[in-house]
């Protein structure tokens, strides 16, 4: 076959065609830069690898035309269906190519950190022999080593969820339930307490495991400071609750009656 | 008489633009594409139990934008090039660019009658996800009056910013279909370049965040080089900031439209400039 090398009038058009493009592109490139800076620290844009992962699934398409929000959720069926199959890869992968494609909803990182946090280290006990053939020491390197897997996870999600409250405590909670570290889980606890938007159980939890690590004087102080913010009207506040507490408190750490928490 | 010999004429680019409007609005593409766009858009509700992420109201907003951005793009592509061609195939061009016309009022001409068609199938893609989000939310009111305490979440006016913008994107990717016309022998590559133009225009500013910094010379000054060529389509996508904070900067707003149009009149001018000098 031939090949016919373009006319140097055609060379010319389209060297013409590039340069001029690439002038343009070099002027625009001040009204365009402050604009894209914006565009970029409010959404998370799609990334390399969500685009590089989701080549191989044939969505790239969808992803580009603008249905990333129902490919992210045809994908978290999908994840599903490898979570109820207990395929620990498959769902692994699965679950990091959901928040790939869209990392906007926390749902997908709470439950994507979940399954790899709680179920992961199940199905890993069960393939080496089952509850009562494995030993201890391995169940426990199980745990630990998927609650690091899932807590890099959530740490991820911190990127494009800055200082959320609800990632804040599903680390606690994964301190608290899978590893009993019960000192890290108080202090992810108080982190997510201080934001203006956490539940207020975030603060009732830390003030407890204070209780727990026997170090009442420094829960009862943190209660007295907790109880004037709660809203007395709002049930999920709990300020009874919380009154009751630091009465309990008063009594454990023999408060004389004169010094008592008296709430205004 | 040669088209050297009259000046720019407005009103032969606007006969140009209808003749071109009504000839894209009998084709039955158009009307199979907007009626595949509005049907999805309409059955947006009815996908709401495929929900697990984001509120009802934004998943139907993305759901909405999806199939504007989607089919839109497909419209824009295949009409600008099969409205283009179609002249240049049935031999209309000679006949009318053996008159006096420049043919900057033939392309610019071209280009307003498909821009016009594009602008119908957004304002009916956004007038009813809009209708169909402000009926939405009002029952979601009714059912749920708490979470609606300052009033409606939806900023209507964001919708319309994002849906003229996804009509500005729609402009510069016409714009580029008409100068990848101006010099190609066919249809089908002119669309099938449209289609890969358009990819990169969406993904060049992730050619630009990996290969930008890489230490070859000669490839970070290649790439560079392309994320200058291209547009950066990414730009244009602000749907994901819909019921989220504060909204649309209008100041954002108004850099992106001034950046779209200007790259519409860059590549038109560059279109005008290759088809100039193609020998019909």
């Amino acid at each position: 076959m031939l090949l016919t090398l373009p006319s140097p009038r055609a060379l010319r058009t389209g060297v013409t065609l590039i340069l001029s493009l690439l002038v343009a592109g070099l002027s625009l490139r001040p009204l365009e830069a402050p604009a894209w800076e914006q565009v970029r620290a409010k959404q998370p844009a799609l990334r390399l690898e969500s685009i590089k992962d989701a080549l191989g699934q044939g969505v790239t398409v969808g992803l580009i035309g603008g249905f990333r929000a129902i490919v992210a959720d045809f994908f978290w069926i999908r994840t599903n269906f490898v979570w109820e199959q207990n395929d620990l890869p498959a769902t692994q992968t699965s679950i990091k190519l959901v928040t790939a494609i869209d990392p906007r909803p926390t749902y997908f990182w709470l439950n994507g950190s979940r399954m790899i946090a709680y179920d992961m280290p199940n199905w890993r006990i069960d393939k080496a022999g089952g509850y009562d053939r494995v030993p201890e020491s391995v169940k426990r390197r199980f745990d630990l080593e998927q609650s690091k897997v899932a807590m890099n996870y959530l740490n991820e999600a911190f990127g494009f969820h800055p200082a959320d409250p609800l990632i804040r405590l599903e680390i606690a909670n994964i301190y608290l339930n899978r590893l009993k570290d019960t000192e890290s889980a108080a202090q992810n606890y108080k982190i997510a307490a201080q934001h203006p938007d956490a539940p207020y159980y975030a603060a009732r939890i830390y003030a407890e495991l204070l209780r727990k690590m026997n170090r009442n004087t420094e829960a009862y102080a943190y209660l007295k400071t907790l109880y004037p913010t709660l809203p007395k009207d709002n049930l999920q506040a709990m300020s009874q609750v919380v009154l009751g507490r630091i009465s309990e408190l008063e009594d454990e750490l023999a408060i004389p009656v004169e010094q008592r928490f008296r709430p205004e | 008489m040669t088209a050297d010999s009259v000046p720019f004429s407005f009103s032969r680019l606007s006969l140009i633009a209808s003749n071109t409007f009504l000839e894209a609005v009998r084709q039955k593409l158009f009307n199979f594409l907007l009626l595949l766009a509005i049907g999805l858009v309409a059955s947006a509700q009815f996908f709401r139990e495929f929900n697990f992420g984001s509120s009802e109201l934004k998943f139907i907003a993305d759901f909405g934008f999806g199939a504007l951005v989607f089919f839109g793009s497909a419209l824009t592509i295949t009409t600008t090039a099969q409205l283009f061609f179609s002249e240049i195939e049935n031999r209309t061009a000679l006949t009318l660019l053996a008159k006096p016309i420049w043919r900057s009022e033939f392309v610019f001409g071209k280009f307003l009658g498909v821009f016009a068609v594009i602008g119908v199938f957004c304002a009916l893609t956004i007038g009813l996800m809009m209708a169909l989000l402000w009926h939405r939310e009002g029952q979601l009111m009714q059912i749920n009056p708490e979470s609606f305490e300052a009033g409606r979440i939806l900023q209507y006016g964001d919708l319309f910013m994002v849906g003229v913008l996804q009509w500005l994107k729609f402009g510069v990717l016409s714009a580029i279909v008409l100068l990848i016309a101006s010099f190609s022998n066919t249809n089908l590559y002119t669309v099938v370049t449209g289609f890969f133009a358009l990819v990169i225009c969406h993904l060049q500013y992730l050619a630009r965040d990996s290969w930008g910094n890489v230490d070859s010379i000669i490839l970070r000054t290649l790439v560079r080089g392309l994320g200058y060529i291209f547009p950066n389509f990414q730009l244009f996508n602000l749907g994901d900031e819909i019921g989220v904070g504060a909204g649309i900067d209008p100041a954002v707003f108004g850099r992106i439209t001034l950046y779209a149009v200007i790259y519409i009149f860059v590549f038109g001018g560059l279109a005008v400039y290759s088809f100039r000098k193609r020998e019909i």
